[in-house]
């Protein structure tokens, strides 16, 4: 498949970007609605952040976290070279 | 099953590299409903936030301070429910109109549709027609060329600042937001969002365009699984367009052996996805209706009967029977009208006040100096109400005992929590069991509608 004949192409890499973006602001949506920012960052004492701050730090935490296992799933899906021998 | 032939995804040109396509100019009846929608649509997106409601901002998601305003009522983060339950219904919505009728979301309502259709409207009035468009982008740069790109993409990019604006003026109110933007002092996340989603729109609507619905949109993808021989597609009647062939008005098709289609290719330039509707029902159609509007107009024109390309089903094209009120649309219906009016109903007689109750976790219960047992506790009460309340606080037991407050009336402004200790003191020989039910009363002073309750339990040693 020409996925794999190009690791950085664009199609690939929105494959990992665009399904992450989604689930991350779901994510975000859910846990900010359990959990205030601003608690958080009381407790971890990181300093002053608005909640809005919050929220969007938030965000990106959970869309690198979706991000990282969007990628991995993209690697594991080429084939094992043992496998191909 | 018969399921619709979905071509699989063309290897070619993946985001990157592919073909522009330049949706020709179309007029007609489908047409004329998607200009209402997008203009309704988008009218609501740009004017909602303008809209006051009793001195407030009547659609406010104002996430820095947690609260949801929509016109009079208030949602809270432990409202989250309803916005669950909102959630299920437009899901069951989505369900229920795909089965029913196909892709009317992405023709007509779908927001990617309708942004792009303004994009498309003003690149048509800065560059000129479908032609003028394709000769424009294959001629050198010249100063002429260069003017209507500049200017084409100044009014694009000014558009989505518009739209980046508006969106985050549902988030933060937007007297103040217009205000710190002018006076240079809106914060940076603020701005983050503005250019993001600015730039999100000039992204979706001018560049890419039918590639979102084709590749990124994960309703796209799965809408097949949804469809069945009954629901509404749009489809090129082969049997009648067949052979298709140029020929001069007036002559008998017949005598020609051709088919209705006159194979102007009329249909596959007005199609925003750039297909050919007459190579069959294709997983890139997004249902819009554009081939069908043209195409009528050239068989008026041919003096031909029209619905050459129509909104069909299988079935009809296979000369079965439509059937409407099949199970998973009667079904998809039922439950539509239960959730909405079950959401409407607690909506209506939701009351918007909340009292919580923890028991103090220090310890389980205390003696005093004088021998009687004390719990302590943490009355929460959270008004929801639009106006600040003076509640009275209440509390019953099946024991005898004596609730002590501080102060029996409480006041709490409007959209705020206050915290309240109450104690509870008993004779442990009226104390019957170790743990007691205990419920807390609290109303309003101004409105006896609004009260509620809230259990606790009492503790105490094991009785003699
Ligand atoms: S618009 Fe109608 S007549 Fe023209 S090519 Fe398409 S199907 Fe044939
Ligand atoms: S084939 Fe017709 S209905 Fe489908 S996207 Fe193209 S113009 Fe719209």
């Amino acid at each position: 498949m020409s996925i794999n004949k190009f690791p950085f192409s664009a199609q690939r890499i929105i494959s990992i970007l665009w399904p992450s973006f989604l689930t991350a602001g779901l994510a975000t949506i859910l846990f900010f609605t359990a959990f205030d920012p601003q608690l958080i960052v009381a407790v971890s004492g990181f300093g002053e952040v608005s909640r809005l701050g919050g929220y969007s730090i938030g965000f990106f935490l959970f869309w690198l976290l979706t991000a990282s296992s969007c990628s991995l799933t993209c690697f594991f899906q080429r084939p094992c070279p043992n496998a191909t021998e | 099953m018969d399921k619709p032939v979905l071509q699989d995804d063309q290897d070619s040109g993946f985001y990157a590299k592919h073909k522009k396509v330049y949706p020709r100019e179309v007029h007609g009846l489908f047409a004329s409903l998607r200009v209402i929608g997008v203009t309704v649509l988008l009218g609501f997106y740009y004017f909602v936030p303008w809209m006051y409601w009793n001195g407030k901002q009547a659609v406010l998601f104002d996430l820095p301070n947690r609260r949801f305003y929509i016109f009079d009522w208030t949602f809270w983060p432990q409202d989250f429910f309803y916005l669950a339950i909102l959630l299920i219904i437009a899901a069951v919505a989505l369900f229920f109109f795909t089965a029913l009728a196909g892709r009317v979301w992405c023709g007509y309502a779908c927001p990617q549709t309708a942004w792009t259709e303004v994009f498309l409207w003003i690149e048509r009035k800065v560059e000129g027609s479908r032609n003028k468009q394709i000769k424009l982008d294959k001629a050198p740069l010249t100063r002429y060329k260069l003017s209507r790109k500049v200017l084409k993409h100044f009014i694009w990019i000014s558009f989505s600042a518009w739209t980046g604006f508006t969106f985050v003026a549902y988030f933060t109110p937007v007297d103040q937001l217009a205000s710190s933007i002018w006076n240079l002092t809106l914060g940076p996340w603020e701005w983050f969002w503005i250019v993001f989603y600015s730039f999100a729109t000039y992204g979706n609507a001018g560049w890419m365009r039918e590639q979102v619905c084709i590749y990124m949109c994960p309703y796209a993808r799965f809408q097949s699984a949804m469809f069945d021989n009954n629901t509404l597609v749009i489809s090129y009647d082969s049997v009648r367009g067949e052979p298709r062939g140029s020929r001069k008005k007036g002559i008998d098709p017949k005598s020609k052996n051709l088919g209705a289609c006159v194979d102007c290719t009329l249909c596959v330039q007005v199609c925003p996805t750039g297909i050919d509707i007459r190579q069959g029902l294709q997983y890139q159609c997004i249902g819009c209706a554009a081939c069908v509007d043209v195409c009528n107009e050239v068989m008026d024109k041919m003096g031909y009967s029209k619905n050459l390309v129509k909104y069909t089903t299988l079935n009809a094209l296979d000369n079965i029977k439509t059937n409407v009120f099949r199970p998973r649309v009667v079904v998809y219906f039922v439950l539509l009208i239960a959730l909405t009016s079950g959401l409407l109903y607690s909506m209506a007689t939701r009351i918007p006040l909340e009292l919580d109750v923890v028991r103090d976790r220090n310890a389980l219960y205390r003696t005093t100096p004088l021998g009687y047992i004390e719990n302590i506790y943490t009355l929460k009460i959270a008004n929801k109400d639009l106006q600040d309340h003076t509640y009275v606080i209440t509390m019953t037991a099946p024991f005898k005992s004596t609730f002590i407050l501080r102060d029996k009336q409480v006041k709490v402004s409007a959209n705020l929590t206050t915290n309240v200790s109450a104690r509870i003191q008993a004779d442990p020989v009226d104390i019957k069991a170790m743990s007691e039910k205990i419920e807390f009363q609290i109303v309003s002073i101004n409105n006896p509608e609004l009260n509620t309750t809230a259990k606790a339990v009492f503790l105490g040693p094991k009785p003699k």
